[in-house]
């Protein structure tokens, strides 16, 4: 058995989170971790690199007992992790990158750096782990999945045992994840084992040999994943709830946000239109780097817009600020919640209040009372699992921080909300909670329009349907019996 | 609810680490000579001899708050007092002396501000500029020499007089404290100020005005300075062309001290006000136990990082 741990648990501020793991994973396994947001895998995966400490019970690695007190001893030991949020510095080629924490290669007795024997070296590792990617531009220039790549050959570089992917293709198209996948399965063949997190059951059950499910901090148990059906995983996960089915709608009311031909200044997004109507769920499927983010991005003023209109309730928003779209009830909702959603260091309740805070206030002076009791019955309303109000968003799990997202977002009172991957990193549950409630808000009137890279979700959740490919839309296609297939023969007509 | 009365017990010393410290400075100095540090009168003399210094970093706290940096302010503090006593001197009226000069270093902290957001530009670079640029015009304006001539008796009179024996430049330091801590906790201008410093971009995405309200921390930043200028010169009775200069480092190691009272790193008011109390209560004790300067500058210096190390090892083990 490569790595143990013997009925290891950790406590912040006296509340558990995580309680007796015995976890296991053997060289060559490729090993599962799911559980919702909040179940505790990323705390396990902090313990085992050594971010956070334990407070008791014990690591066993190859048979030893081992104490990893900082990411270096857990690097020393053979451990990496590759994060959702990914560990590179962007101005720095990939060579440079892929050497980070190693030693440079030198000649002239140290004094000059052997530039050619570096490249050679990571190139060599990256023909030997199948990967292409040109490693003289900056990570900056890569591609998401191209980035993801690049740790990878690092965490080979050195001799990495237990390699922990973190939602790996929480940003990767599916044709970025079939090249990961390709790899995963190369380095299981080279005897590393393989800690996969995700909150993709369809990867679970492609990858994985073995999958451990927690929940609410404790171990549920290990199950071979042959033995097991997405239902049956999904219900020990959250005590065998159950998805429900959502309905297509195909009349609207009124028309609420029309954009037409816009272009960025940047080029990112070229020509781009949808309409948007009263009731309606808009949703926009395209692959990384179509131009999806930038779009809701340019409609919602946060990026130059070069050519094109925008249309919100017949009134042209021109060259308008955040501050303005929200004012006349346009909302997005970003992609990335921690860099561009929410404040972190500050309360549960001022991140709730922050879009509203003038509403709340008469001649500058808020009125602390409304704010609080508004923000406490956000927390009901959401379930957020949080100490209270005046808690660190910081301290949230992933999905509790999107729900604040989504708390301060209808305080607003959106017309039109735009939701740019709201079900990223967010557990199943939480998910369908999300889906629900967009669907709630079109039938009170707003509009939604809905992206996503994840196409079974577009499927499941829209009722009309744009396609998004190289900074282009197509014609608005009604949900009505379309297949994935025929989606993505549109992203990959050109 | 019970649990958390208990987390904020456990937290105590790591929350009022820095006041304890400062009552302990307090204790010794008080042991050390009873008869003249410990004394009402002394107490009193400590409040003016902070007052501008507090003055003064409340501005510095606003740019701090909001994720920015300002060298100019001791470059201002300097130009508001040569403003206002060269109007006394040409018999202006002296409402008009001391508003002039706020009013100037508004519209110059509003430029800072502007340049910094406008063009991206780094506000360290900018008011470093902008810090030259001024220290240029006062010179120019004074020939280099200290304004004393001919400056009416009454310009002296806020600086130097009491009220029922309190200085009125300790209650005025008291009012803009209050004023302050209010605005900065309770008003949505104050909150605005953290949200941006706290996430620049998420604060944008929310819909908040980030380049108003950026502007308007360093315009007030800019008058505060300027009302520190001016309250100088009305103390001493002139005005240095350099004389606001000395304000600059000891108002940020006050932020800094005070980010380590109360709320852990972040710059706050009252936080303030006691990181500039503590500095001030070490000059005047060390100064009555006839401690030279350079070494109150060490013991200065070194409790400004023992404080700041002392609040990061305990949220550490918190953590």
């Amino acid at each position: 058995m490569l790595l143990q741990t013997a009925s290891i648990s950790k406590q912040f501020n006296g509340i558990s989170a995580l309680k007796n793991i015995h976890f296991e994973i053997e060289a060559g396994e490729i090993h599962g971790l799911v559980g919702e947001n909040g179940a505790g895998k990323s705390t396990l995966i902090k313990i085992l690199s050594g971010v956070y400490s334990l407070d008791s019970g014990q690591i066993i690695w190859n048979g030893q007992p081992v104490e990893i007190q900082n990411p270096y001893q857990s690097h020393q030991l053979g451990i990496t992790v590759i994060h959702q949020d990914r560990n590179l510095i962007p101005s720095f080629s990939g060579i440079e990158n892929a050497y980070l924490g190693l030693d440079y290669e030198t000649r002239n007795a140290g004094l000059r750096i052997d530039w050619k024997k570096m490249r050679r070296r990571v190139e060599d590792k990256a023909v030997d782990l199948g990967i292409e990617i040109d490693f003289s531009l900056p990570a900056s220039a890569l591609s998401p999945s191209q980035r993801t790549m690049l740790e990878i050959v690092r965490a080979m570089m050195t001799d990495c045992r237990l390699l922990i992917l973190d939602e790996p293709t929480a940003s990767l198209t599916d044709k970025e994840s079939e090249l990961l996948f390709d790899t995963i399965q190369r380095l299981k063949e080279r005897n590393t084992a393989v800690l996969y997190v995700t909150h993709r059951m369809d990867e679970i059950f492609r990858l994985t040999q073995r999958t451990t499910v927690l929940k609410n901090g404790e171990m549920v148990g290990t199950v071979l994943t042959k033995d097991v059906d997405k239902e049956k995983l999904i219900g020990l996960m959250t005590d065998n709830w159950t998805s429900e089915k959502m309905e297509i709608r195909k009349e609207f009311k009124e028309m609420l946000l029309t954009v037409t031909h816009l272009r960025s200044k940047d080029q990112s997004v070229r020509d781009a239109s949808i309409d948007v109507h009263s009731g309606e769920i808009l949703g926009i499927f395209g692959l990384g780097g179509s131009g999806r983010t930038e779009f809701l991005e340019c409609i919602y003023g946060l990026r130059r817009i070069e050519a094109g209109t925008v249309l919100l309730e017949n009134v042209e928003l021109k060259n308008h600020t955040p501050a303005q779209s929200l004012k006349s009830g346009l909302v997005l909702i970003c992609e990335d919640r921690r860099g561009m959603g929410l404040v972190t260091n500050l309360s549960l309740k001022q991140n709730i209040v922050l879009s509203t805070i003038d509403e709340y206030a008469q001649i500058g002076i808020v009125n602390e009372k409304k704010e609080l009791s508004d923000t406490k019955e956000k927390i009901d309303e959401f379930g957020i699992r949080t100490e209270g109000p005046n808690q660190p968003v910081s301290q949230l799990s992933g999905g509790n921080q999107q729900k604040v997202v989504f708390a301060r977002a209808l305080l607003s009172r959106p017309k039109v909300l735009l939701c740019d991957e709201p079900t990223q990193a967010v557990d199943v549950k939480t998910r369908a909670e999300i889906h629900r409630l967009l669907r709630q808000l079109a039938e009170a009137g707003s509009g939604i329009v809905f992206v996503s890279s994840d196409l079974s979700e577009v499927l499941s959740v829209a009722d009309r349907i744009v396609v998004m490919a190289g900074g282009r839309t197509g014609d608005h296609i009604e949900n009505d019996g379309i297949t994935a297939e025929q989606i993505l023969s549109i992203c990959y007509q050109d | 609810m019970n649990q958390h009365k208990k987390i904020n017990y456990s937290n105590l010393f790591q929350s009022y680490g820095t006041i304890i410290a400062g009552l302990m400075v307090i204790l010794v100095f008080s042991l050390l000579r009873p008869d003249a540090f410990f004394t009402v009168r002394n107490l009193i003399n400590i409040s003016r001899q902070i007052s501008l210094q507090v003055i003064i970093a409340i501005g510095a706290t606003l740019i701090m708050a909001v994720g920015e940096f300002d060298l100019s302010i001791g470059a201002l503090a300097s130009l508001g007092g040569v403003i206002a006593a060269k109007m006394s001197v040409a018999g202006v009226p002296l409402v008009f002396c001391f508003l002039a000069p706020i009013v100037i270093c508004f519209v110059i902290g509003w430029i800072n501000g502007w340049i910094v957001t406008k063009f991206n530009v780094l506000s360290f670079v900018t008011t470093l500029g902008m810090s030259t640029i001024l220290a240029g015009f006062t010179f120019w304006i004074t020939g280099g020499s200290t304004v004393f001539q001919n400056i009416p008796k009454t310009f002296s009179y806020i600086g130097s007089k009491n009220l029922l024996s309190i200085p009125y430049l300790s209650i005025i330091m008291l009012v803009f404290t209050f004023i302050f801590w209010f605005v900065m906790r309770h008003m949505t201008f104050g909150r605005k100020l953290y949200a941006i410093g706290g996430n620049v971009t998420a604060a944008n995405v929310s819909g908040i005005h980030v380049q108003k309200n950026k502007k308007l921390a360093f315009a007030i930043c800019g008058s505060m300075s300027a009302i520190t200028g001016v309250l100088m010169a009305s103390r001493l009775g002139s005005a240095h062309p350099t004389g606001g200069d000395s304000f600059f480092l000891p108002s940020y190691a006050a932020v800094y001290l005070g980010s380590t009272v109360f709320k852990e790193g972040i710059p706050n008011i009252w936080g303030t006000f006691v990181g500039a109390a503590i500095l001030g209560i070490l000059a005047n004790g060390l100064t009555i136990l006839q401690v030279p300067t350079y070494i109150q500058d060490i013991l200065t210096g070194t409790i400004i990082i023992l404080a700041v190390i002392a609040q990061k090892i305990g949220r550490g083990a918190a953590q």
